[in-house]
């Protein structure tokens, strides 16, 4: 059984619902797709990007308000006269007007981390309804009446039954293109931002511009709908775009499901419905009026978020019987997809990464202190030292992930100190990370994807409308090599965050191959592996070496280091104490001393 | 792994007049036929183990084989199927909470401290099952925790967030060992840690035993595990393949070469 088929089957109910259902049903159903189409915007800001927003009836507002200004003005200055035509022209200005303000907007909130950025939301959001009610030409609190229904190839979409059609054809275009946008190379990208920055910077991700994408794109659905809203009612008053309409989509968005794309329907429709439902109901069994839906709906929301913390969404999808679900997999890769280009390796034994004494202070702490070392094409270099020596926080700054208080990063010849890691991993540095830090929800297939981000081209459009899908395979096909290349062929699609966590740590070197770069640089690839592990894990990094790539590793083991690598440098309280060929180093009394033991 | 390879490889034949080690009469825990499945994935089939009093009991086996599923699995952090008999009762279906209680410790993989809290509210929180039974004398183990790791100490006031991976091991340990558990289970242990503090690790798990704590260890240095060890058991795929006493799979020709390896000089000063 295929889904596709319930949605075949949802569509043709949709088409049939004006003709069966009286119009006070099919008014309710308008509603449904009009909020439905902000919840959706909210999943992809909320659920997907983990940023909350209360402001979206604000633009909501902004989208009615533009077009009732446009549609209703007496008289239009010359330069706009345009747009009152219509209420199609006067949409294109409505969604043009609120992405400026959502750019404008996101630059500055979008920074803001944790609470601040809701509180942001809440701040915009209250400006603009106030500004609505506020402004003489937008006919203060009475608001604008008289608006025009939209006509559509010479159809008055005059009445409920006839805009259900233009409604609902233009919530399903929103659904599958945001589904669509997330199932791709930037969707990646986004679904990355909760959770994963730091480590989608380090593959080369623009994670702020990710941000502003879906910021945007949340705006716009938002004004679409407000547009469609004013044309049904032919009438706009602020009261709808207010601060507890805010609030209520981010409920809609909680009941259904904040991360699940189709929970912004199921959200929209049991809040729309329950409120009418209580509203008749409640007076009837307490026997006076009042507005005791509220109380009801708030116990039933806490209610709802014990037993249903995901929504509803994602527990019907659990009630579904596992032969559908199988379909619901990941992307499966397709095998003949073309190879991407590849970088041209430096010739080997030329200089890659160099850091020349390179001093970081926290404080009044001194973690690394003078720490030079060099790193060679076709050389693996290891970096060893007690716990707390210092190691990470070199790499840290080696890949721009820190900046180094005093001394020098060059990269190839060139000073990358200052530049974020973003930019290093354009100029081929690619990392793992010491705390593995992957996308646990996510297919291991596309957590590696991610790495192959700055070897793909296609935009946020494409994306949406599936242009890319060429690309896109190319993509996955090379994620799989790179799985197939370490082991982990097997587990494709089985979510990254069930493998163990041996096995994750080599999902984060396949990542990092997938970026092609002429320097790895691993922070403890062999821990918590176990021997044959070990060896296959030796044997890839001695065929990387004899590519031509450049290799630095932290890592403890020394059965491991002393055997694989061609030199080691020794850190012991933020400074090199020793650097050499293995068999030396493990001589030396100082290393002996401060980190092998052995002299007792 | 095959099933011939099981059959095989038992390193403790199933003969019928060797009696079978589930009988051990002052077992600590003893599991029966232990079965976890995510999904349709079954990652841990049948499995049957038990730690006498005062031993420590190894499980050694690739990534993926299960090794922490089991331990969770015996910890009630995750459902299973199955018998878990600790410390002479039968839990029906383990829970975290009752599990802790009872005197059962495990200290995960990933540490899971308290990282805005100091290190000694991390240790107190540690003793929160027996002060809520009323049991005040928890400071007499404080101290025991402090002598057995002076650095903690020494950093007493520090928060969690910023001890070094060695320390954080430690502060894991310590806090398991404040709820005085019957049973200790620790998750590689010596996961990130440099080789030196590994050592000390080891010495630490020793040390225990001598204290009578009973201990049940997932480690990847896998010949020093055998080295401090009683008895171990090999998890491969979900189940147990093979078990025997430490030192007899240690020279297990097939263990050697699927999980010791013979160049292995800096992993054997490990357990030293």
């Amino acid at each position: 059984m295929n889904p596709r088929y319930l949605l075949l089957a949802l569509v043709l109910i949709l088409g049939l619902a004006p003709l069966a259902l009286p119009p006070y049903y099919v008014t309710l159903l308008n509603y449904i797709g009009l909020y439905a189409l902000v919840v959706l915007g909210l999943v992809l800001l909320t659920g997907v990007g983990g940023m909350t927003s209360f402001g979206q009836a604000a633009f909501v507002g902004l989208g009615a308000y533009t077009s009732a200004y446009l549609t209703t003005a007496e008289q239009l200055p010359a330069w706009l006269a345009w747009a009152g035509s219509s209420p199609w022209l006067s949409l294109l200005v409505g969604v043009i007007l609120t992405a400026s303000v959502a750019l404008l907007l996101g630059a500055l909130t979008l920074k803001l981390s944790g609470h601040y950025l809701p509180l942001g939301t809440i701040a915009w959001g209250l400006s603009l309804y106030y500004l609505f009610g506020t402004l003489e030409s937008l006919g203060g609190h009475t608001g604008v009446s008289g608006l025009p229904s939209i006509s559509l190839f010479g159809l008055l979409l005059d009445k409920g039954e006839k805009i259900f059609y233009l409604i609902w054809v233009i919530l399903l275009v929103a659904i599958v293109i945001t589904q669509n946008l997330l199932n791709s190379r930037e969707g990646r990208a986004i679904r990355a931002l909760k959770g994963g920055q730091l480590m989608a910077e380090s593959m080369g991700v623009n994670t702020f511009r990710s941000k502003m994408v879906i910021f945007v794109i949340s705006a716009v659905f938002a004004a679409i709908s407000g547009w469609l809203y004013a044309h049904t009612q032919r009438f706009v008053n602020p009261t709808p775009f207010g601060l507890n309409m805010g609030i209520d989509y981010l409920f809609m968005a909680l009941i259904g499901g904040v991360s699940s794309v189709w929970g912004a329907l199921l959200g929209a429709g049991i809040l729309t419905m329950l409120k009418q439902w209580l509203q008749d109901l409640l007076p009837h069994l307490l026997g006076n009026t009042g507005n005791y839906e509220t109380i009801v709906f708030g116990v039933l929301i806490v209610l709802l978020m014990q037993r249903a913390p995901g929504g509803l969404w994602p527990m019907l999808v659990g009630w579904l019987p596992a032969r559908w679900k199988m379909r619901r997999a990941a992307p499966a890769v397709d095998l003949n997809a073309a190879a991407l280009p590849r970088r041209e390796l430096p010739a080997h034994g030329q200089k890659i990464l160099e850091a020349l004494h390179v001093t970081k202070r926290f404080g009044g702490l001194v973690a690394n202190n003078d720490m030079s070392l060099a790193v060679h094409s076709g050389e693996i270099l290891a970096l060893i030292g007690p716990n707390g020596a210092g190691k990470s926080t070199l790499f840290n700054q080696l890949s721009g992930v820190d900046t180094p208080t005093s001394g020098d990063v060059l990269f190839m010849g060139r000073k990358v100190n200052g530049l974020s890691s973003r930019q290093v991993a354009h100029m081929g540095l690619s990392r793992t990370f010491q705390h593995v830090k992957l996308l646990p929800e996510m297919s291991v297939l596309e957590n590696v994807a991610i790495g192959a981000h700055l070897r793909g081209r296609q935009g946020v459009m494409a994306a949406a409308l599936h242009l890319e899908r060429r690309e896109e395979a190319e993509l996955l096909n090379e994620a799989r090599r790179q799985l197939e290349r370490v082991g982990l062929g097997d587990c494709l699609y089985e979510q990254a965050g069930s493998l163990a966590l041996g096995q994750q740590r080599i999902l984060e070197i396949a990542r990092a191959l997938c970026a092609d770069p002429c320097l790895l640089l691993l922070d403890e690839p062999a821990a918590g592996l176990r021997l044959k592990e070990k060896e296959a894990l030796g044997v890839l990094l001695s065929r990387l070496r004899s590519e031509g790539m450049a290799i630095l590793l932290v890592e403890h083991d020394m059965d491991f280091v002393m055997g694989l690598v061609d030199r080691v440098v020794v850190m012991e309280f933020g400074q090199r104490i020793a650097q050499g060929l293995p068999e030396d180093v493990q001589k030396d009394p100082a290393v002996l001393e401060a980190y092998l033991g052995g002299v007792e | 792994m095959s099933s011939a390879m099981i059959n095989t490889a038992m390193a403790v034949p199933a003969a019928p007049n060797v009696q079978p080690r589930n009988l051990v009469s002052d077992a600590v825990l003893e599991i029966r036929d232990l079965s976890v499945a995510y999904g349709k994935v079954e990652a841990l089939s049948n499995a049957s183990l038990s730690v006498g009093k005062g031993q420590i009991v190894t499980v050694i086996g690739p990534n993926g084989a299960g090794k922490t599923t089991l331990l969770s699995a015996i910890m009630g952090v995750l459902g299973s199927r199955g018998q878990v008999h600790f410390d002479g009762s039968l839990e029906g279906l383990p829970e975290v909470e009752v599990m802790v209680a009872r005197g059962l410790g495990l200290v995960p993989e990933k540490r899971e401290l308290f990282t805005s809290m100091s290190v000694a509210d991390n240790l107190l929180l540690g003793a929160f099952q027996r002060h809520r039974r009323g049991e005040r004398d928890y400071s007499a183990t404080l101290k025991e925790v402090y002598d057995l790791f002076p650095r903690l100490w020494e950093r007493r006031e520090q928060l969690a967030a910023t001890l070094s991976g060695g320390e954080r091991q430690m502060l894991a340990v310590g806090r398991a060992l404040m709820a005085k558990p019957k049973l200790l289970m620790l998750d590689e242990p010596s996961l990130g840690l440099a080789p030196l503090i590994t050592r000390e690790i080891f010495r630490i798990i020793s040390a225990l035993r001598e204290q009578g704590v009973s201990i049940l260890l997932v480690e990847q240095n896998a010949r020093a595990a055998l080295r401090v060890a009683d008895y171990a058991y090999v998890l491969e795929t979900g189940q147990i393949a093979m078990q025997g006493p430490a030192k007899q799979l240690a020279d297990d020709p097939r263990v050697i070469e699927a999980y010791l390896g013979l160049a292995s000089k800096h992993q054997e000063m490990l357990a030293t």
